[in-house]
């Protein structure tokens, strides 16, 4: 989908400063106490120029939406990611895969494939064999003609 | 007389013709046209399901009666009013869970994967797999698994195959039908007929993958995902995955389509033409 303006998305802010959290958790190891607006302020700003408000926006939005926990310390707030992003990645995988029983979920997201069984991924192949096969001789049994190499 | 044949009808579009047209397999053959007869049998179902008791009232009171009786004729236009609303609150309730699913969901993906400018967010994630998230600020998904799996004409198909859904707006189609599945009660509904439509949507956007890359790039991309995908899911059962394949290797059916499309004429035109016929 185009886009007619320059200016940098909220979306796309979100995911930068989401990275500067996950890289300050990362980096602190074990011990993170999480990131101050001003820490996440000049950690992008030594690549872009962002206002210092607009930090706050972010982050204040990525709270809103759980993605980010937050402790007040002294006079400022300490976000923290909350999920490592390897878990919050599997998260947003297990909600497309499994909750695919309920109606709602199916009609919100369309996959390419719904999950098939051991049994069904013989048959798929099978059924691959008859378009290979098709698409190789013609009117070729399906089986007969050698699969075209990859 | 007009007044039973409506209700008839209604029961003959809202119960039986999701049950027959479920049963016909040929018509996935031409998916477009499947769809067509689908909606129309839905929205010909609702259309005479409201009439039935605005059409009674002629029937009832003599055409010169219905001046005399305006409680008789709320209480007619109540009735179909109620149907309406049920419908309209079904809408609203799925909707509205809809919305809220994807645009969590959306919010995730953002901060996950950085959008390219046409839309496509790529996770951080062994598996391959490949959905869309339609609507407002719509988005197709991929994963790192699918882009190491498939090779370009494949990668092609499959992008081709999502944006044929956003393009579409299939979503809308799915939406529709689940509403109405929410609103009849749960007796009458069909969930093969649920089932079927989603089947239909898959084959159309299939088309598209097709067009865009060939029948054997497109049916070796759901082989390889399906592959890939099936150690996490262990026993999930009923894909619709190889009806899909071999719908490919069968190809269209262009003679079929219109057999549907004047079945979707007929099942919106008679309940129509049958409230008219009521009144003249
Ligand atoms: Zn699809």
């Amino acid at each position: 989908m185009p886009h007619s303006t320059n200016a940098p998305r909220l979306g796309d802010l979100e995911r930068v400063v989401m990275e500067r959290l996950w890289d300050a958790a990362t980096a602190a190891g074990g011990n993170a106490s999480g990131s101050t607006v001003r820490e996440v302020h000049e950690s992008i700003e030594q690549d872009r120029d962002i206002a210092y408000t607009t930090v706050m926006t972010v982050l204040d939005r990525l709270a809103k939406k759980q993605l980010v926990t937050r402790e007040r310390d002294g006079r400022a707030w300490r976000y923290l990611p909350a999920d490592s992003r390897e878990v919050m990645t599997a998260r947003t995988m297990r909600r497309t895969l499994d909750d695919m029983e309920v109606t709602d979920r199916r009609a919100a997201l369309l996959h390419f494939l719904d999950g098939a069984s051991t049994d069904e991924i013989a048959d798929l192949k099978a059924a691959l064999a008859e378009v290979e096969a098709r698409a190789a001789g013609g009117s070729a049994a399906p089986g007969s003609a050698p699969p075209p190499g990859r | 007389m007009l007044p039973l044949a409506l209700a008839g009808l209604a029961v003959a579009l809202v119960w039986v013709a999701p049950r027959v047209l479920a049963r016909r397999t040929s018509l996935r053959r031409s998916p477009r046209a499947a769809l067509a007869a689908w909606q129309a049998a839905s929205l010909g179902g609702v259309l005479a399901a409201v009439s039935v008791t605005p059409a009674a009232l002629p029937a009832v009171l003599g055409r010169e009666g219905v001046a005399d009786h305006p409680g008789l004729v709320a209480l007619a236009l109540l009735v179909s009013a109620a149907v309406i609303a049920r419908l309209l609150v079904s809408g609203h309730l799925v909707g509205t869970r809809i919305r809220s699913a994807r645009a969590e969901h959306r919010a995730l993906v953002d901060v996950l994967g950085a959008r390219d400018d046409h839309g496509v967010v790529v996770l951080e994630h062994p598996t391959p797999t490949a959905y869309c998230i339609p609507g407002r600020g719509s988005r197709v998904v991929l994963t790192r698994g699918v882009l190491d799996a498939l090779p370009d004409d494949q990668l092609a198909a499959v992008l081709a195959h999502e944006r044929a859904h956003l393009r579409a707006r299939h979503d809308l189609l799915l939406e529709f039908f689940t509403v109405l599945d929410r609103s009849v009660p749960p007796m009458l509904r069909s969930p093969a007929a649920l089932a079927e439509v989603r089947l239909l949507v898959e084959a159309l956007a299939d088309r598209a993958a097709v067009r865009r890359s060939g029948a054997v790039a497109t049916a070796r991309a759901m082989v390889a995902i399906a592959e890939g995908r099936a150690p996490e899911l262990g026993m999930s059962a009923g894909t619709s995955a190889p009806v899909r394949l071999r719908l490919i290797a069968a190809g269209p059916h262009s003679a079929l389509s219109v057999v549907a499309y004047a079945l979707a004429v007929l099942a919106v035109a008679t309940p129509v033409g049958l409230l008219g016929l009521a009144w003249l």
